[in-house]
């Protein structure tokens, strides 16, 4: 399923033990970027990353009672925002397998150390790949080549390219889970 | 006509790339999976994840909105300093390449930061990471080694490095071509491509980032590495 983990991100306090939030607002300060990037991995665009991180908060704070302790409302908003990702794939795209996988992610989400990059794990799963599919998503994604140049750089016709780019990914998603985890 | 599920998923691909929300449609599992595949690849373009303030301040907005009337947190909303600038999704701008294509691995090493602010890596060497032709004016190039991040940057035709490593608790910075600056994800500190402090919310100024020696060889850019 989805090619990144759920990382942390964006956190911009510790999580010191027997800490507390008083108000809606100290939640929000303190996670939502980490929640909109947590969204972004599993949507991959600006907009729909937008509904769902505000989805995930307002979800969460609708039910907290305050003072909440951090460690708890964190562990919320990583189960709600697994929750919410599952609802926009089935309504978005009528998915229930990725359903299932996301519901069962790992939750560690906004918990741990801030500084694990995205694109590295990208780039180890690449690495992995064969050299055509390799290339054609390093083109693709990291260099921002458009379909009709992928093409012209590699050869092939744009239907080609097209269906080359799909059994990568679909090798690359296999991958992820069989080899990363 | 699009039709085939390879089209589906390239037209899925399309749109994230341009940065426009996706059409819905009924997915079957194996384009699921693709589809997948490609959201977590486009957030893995540097940059790419981080909100824009613009982003921000709409999700704050309809949370006060609704959070106002609710009986869980009734009373509780207080207008605090407004979140300052993150970066913005211009970042996905970024060049992004697989530098450990050109940066030969090295052993780990002690990393000397001398008081000038340059840092020198024990048993560092020249090493090219990019032609000039790869790294126009204005843009950024972050790398890896295994001893140190850095971020390679033309600021209007000055080559010159960084560590890419915030001095306050060692966040990876996010460069921000729009603001031609580097942006911590985590604790809204922003320094400049030449790695002076642009601005910070912590109770004390973080350190200005090490500088890292380059120089361009053959229209290759070398780093002291």
């Amino acid at each position: 399923m989805g090619l990144i983990e759920l990382r942390p991100s964006g956190r911009p306090e510790p999580d010191p033990e027997g800490a507390v939030y008083t108000d809606w607002e100290s939640v929000y300060q303190d996670n939502v970027v980490g929640i909109y990037q947590l969204a972004f991995r599993r949507v991959g665009n600006a907009a729909d990353a937008e509904d769902v991180a505000e989805e995930v908060l307002i979800r969460t704070l609708n039910t907290l009672r305050f003072p909440a302790p951090v460690h708890n409302v964190r562990s919320y908003l990583v189960k709600t925002a697994r929750s919410v990702l599952a609802d926009h794939w089935r309504r978005h795209y009528a998915v229930q397998n990725t359903v299932a996988e996301l519901e069962q992610a790992p939750a560690e989400g906004l918990a741990g150390p801030p500084n694990t990059v995205a694109s590295e794990r990208a780039q180890r799963l690449l690495a992995l790949l064969p050299d055509q599919f390799h290339r054609v998503l390093e083109l693709r994604f990291l260099r921002g080549y458009s379909v009709r140049e992928v093409a012209r750089e590699m050869g092939v016709t744009e239907a080609n390219a097209r269906v080359l780019q799909f059994r990568a990914l679909r090798k690359a998603a296999t991958l992820e889970q069989e080899v990363l985890g | 006509m699009k039709n085939s599920a390879a089209d589906r998923v390239a037209q899925f691909v399309e749109d994230l790339l341009k940065g426009r929300r996706p059409r819905r449609f009924e997915a079957t599992p194996d384009e699921a999976e693709a589809m997948s595949a490609a959201a977590g690849l486009a957030a893995a373009r540097v940059g790419a994840d981080l909100p824009d303030k613009a982003a921000l301040d709409r999700i704050h907005g309809r949370l006060a909105q609704r959070l106002d009337d609710s009986p869980a947190v009734e009373g509780r909303y207080s207008r605090r300093v407004w979140l300052r600038t993150f970066g913005t999704a211009a970042a996905a701008a970024v060049i992004g390449v697989a530098i450990d294509e050109v940066v030969t691995r090295t052993g780990p090493g002690t990393q000397i930061v001398a008081a000038d602010g340059v840092l020198t890596p024990d048993g560092g060497q020249w090493r090219p990471v990019a032609s000039v032709e790869q790294l126009p004016a204005g843009q950024a190039m972050t790398f890896s080694t295994e001893t140190l991040d850095a971020v390679v940057v033309n600021d209007g035709g000055k080559i010159s490095a960084v560590s890419g490593i915030c001095t306050h608790l060692g966040c990876k910075l996010q460069p921000d071509i729009a603001e031609q600056r580097l942006s911590c994800p985590c604790h809204q500190t922003a320094f400049a491509f030449s790695g002076k402090v642009l601005f910070y919310r912590l109770k004390a100024a973080p350190a200005d980032l090490p500088r890292i020696q380059s120089r361009v060889r053959d229209g290759q850019i070398e780093l002291f590495v």
